[in-house]
């Protein structure tokens, strides 16, 4: 499989604490990695240095490319933790948000046949359509979620890099938020790096999980994660819960967790 | 009253350089109250005093001296919140307390001026030269060329930045850009209203279009419009009165935000009775 993300000795510090410390990893195409860890352990910062957000030492390649010439952003999908205009009276509809999210060409302010199709398409997939029309500051925080989702998606990006995308949604529209990124996984093939605390609906798809804190202390397939003792034990009570969870909610790809005797 | 009031030419060319002066205020503060930095205006309004007081200092054009030392000390706005990761608003506060107190300091120095410094806190679009309605002019289609051609790229970094920054959008460039333009607005604003007013021109149409449209670009045209309207009305009324056009500009936007406000009240009733 061709590799997607390719981030080499990152290291990133706020003032004087380090966030990160040499953290490298590949991610390939068509990989659904799950990004865990403590809080503060550096997730987000970890995503944000992948985009460029956040200037860090080392190195980040996407497709290949080193992270300063790459320019197709359109294979890219974002979706933050928080909406930065939740609370804003910012004068813009539901279809105008999902619009931002294409690429556009200089001088050509028009919105084509093709480009509302692509943005009806993305809200339909994230049960907005409804809402196409309306004010996005009149949308409740779950509903916002869901519409900065479809504009994530409208680019019909090849990588998802998705922050908490969770954190707002009741349980029925998590439940079907995460069976969409399933679906967009594996029919698609879209690379999905995803934080999440939520391990028991996402735990059905993810197929490597990445454990983070300040450094890269974990990176293997669901299996590995869930089977190993050594494994359970040097990632402390964090993991165990993660493990266990995983187990109780039936997406332990071994049917059992090392709490019950599973060993490496 | 109105064709004797229009035949001066002085009032032609404070009308002129009064209207191209709030609509470039008006549109530039529709991105800053967004972006929520909309008391930059207040900030760099009193580094003019800085560059007030230099150039009375050098004898040098008051516009030509200021429109530098505002543009750097907008630059030093940006490279505190972004380098030294200080909040926008306390970056402002940190410039603008520098440059009124250089711009005390300078004016110690020389001894005190003779020229009325009391016309430049607060404005006088009445003595507004040809020289200035000519750069008020070439600002504002700078500006609108900027608007036009970089419109999404200016909705999206001010909707979202990280986002925008995801799409291939320079958000650093954008804000720079704004910053500059802005920085030059406020220079060309304080002749009309006065350093302390300058601010009122940038955030009271833009909160007022705000309550009336629905859409960006509607934003844009209530803003622009309410600003010519307030200039018009207060240049008109200050004449008619003889009262300081600078404070009767403002009075008369303050107006025009409270009917926007009870227009808005009225109607989000009417909508919740439906």
């Amino acid at each position: 499989m061709p590799t997607v993300i390719e981030a080499s000795r990152l290291r990133f510090r706020y003032e004087r604490a380090w966030v990160l410390d040499n953290v490298s990893f590949k991610i390939e195409s068509g990989d659904y990695v799950g990004l865990i860890g403590p809080n503060g352990g550096g997730k987000t910062t970890l995503l944000k240095v992948l985009l460029g957000l956040e200037k860090a030492e080392g190195s980040v390649r996407w497709f290949g490319q080193e992270l300063g010439q790459f320019k197709d952003w359109q294979k890219i999908g974002y979706l933050a933790q928080k909406s930065p205009v939740a609370q804003s009276r910012f004068p813009i509809s539901v279809e105008e948000v999902v619009f931002m999210g294409l690429g556009f060409e200089r001088f050509h302010n028009r919105v084509s046949h093709t480009d509302l199709k692509k943005v009806y398409e993305a809200l339909s997939q994230t049960n907005t359509l409804a809402y196409a029309k309306r004010v996005f500051h009149d949308l409740s925080v779950g509903q916002q979620q869901r519409v900065l989702l479809a504009r994530a998606l409208v680019s019909q990006p090849e990588v998802l890099i998705l922050d908490e995308p969770s954190a707002a949604l009741d349980a029925s529209s998590r439940e079907d938020f995460f069976n969409l990124l399933g679906e967009l996984n594996s029919r698609r093939g879209v690379t999905i790096l995803l934080i999440t605390h939520d391990t028991g609906e996402v735990g059905k798809h993810i197929s490597k999980f990445m454990y983070v804190d300040k450094e890269l202390v974990f990176y293997g397939t669901k299996q590995e994660f869930c089977h190993s003792e050594k494994v359970a034990a040097k990632l402390g009570a964090f993991a165990q819960h993660t493990i266990d969870h995983l187990h109780n909610t039936g997406h332990c790809p071994l049917g059992h967790c090392p709490g019950e005797g599973v060993s490496d | 009253m109105i064709s004797e009031f229009l035949s001066y030419g002085f009032v032609q060319r404070g009308l002129l350089a009064g209207s191209l002066a709030a609509v470039i205020c008006a549109l530039l503060g529709v991105f800053l109250v967004l972006k929520r930095l909309s008391l930059i205006g207040d900030g760099l309004s009193h580094v003019c005093l800085t560059g007030v007081a230099a150039a009375l200092l050098m004898g040098a054009s008051l516009v030509y001296v200021s429109i530098p030392v505002v543009m750097a000390s907008s630059l030093g706005i940006l490279k505190l919140t972004e380098k030294f990761r200080i909040y926008g608003d306390a970056a402002i506060g940190i410039i603008s307390a520098a440059g009124l107190a250089v711009g005390l300091f300078i004016t110690s120095l020389a001894g005190g001026f003779n020229t009325d410094l009391f016309g430049y806190l607060f404005g006088s679009i009445l003595t507004v030269g040809m020289d200035e309605v000519i750069l008020c002019a070439v600002l504002l289609v700078i500006l609108l060329f900027f608007i036009i051609v970089f419109y999404r790229d200016l909705v999206s970094a001010s909707f979202d930045a990280p986002f925008a920054h995801t799409r291939g959008i320079n958000v650093r460039a954008v804000n720079l850009t704004l910053t500059l333009i802005t920085s030059a607005a406020v220079v060309l604003a304080f002749k009309v209203v006065g350093i302390f007013l300058i601010s009122a021109l940038l955030i009271i149409p833009p909160v007022a279009a705000l309550m009336l449209a629905r859409t960006f670009k509607q934003v844009l045209y209530w803003a622009a419009g309410l600003a010519l309207a307030a200039v018009w009305a207060g240049v008109y009324l200050s004449f008619v009165f003889d009262i300081p056009s600078g404070a009767t500009i403002i009075l008369v936007n303050l107006c025009l935000l409270a009917c926007a406000y009870v227009y808005n009240r009225l109607k989000n009733a009417y909508a919740c009775k439906e």
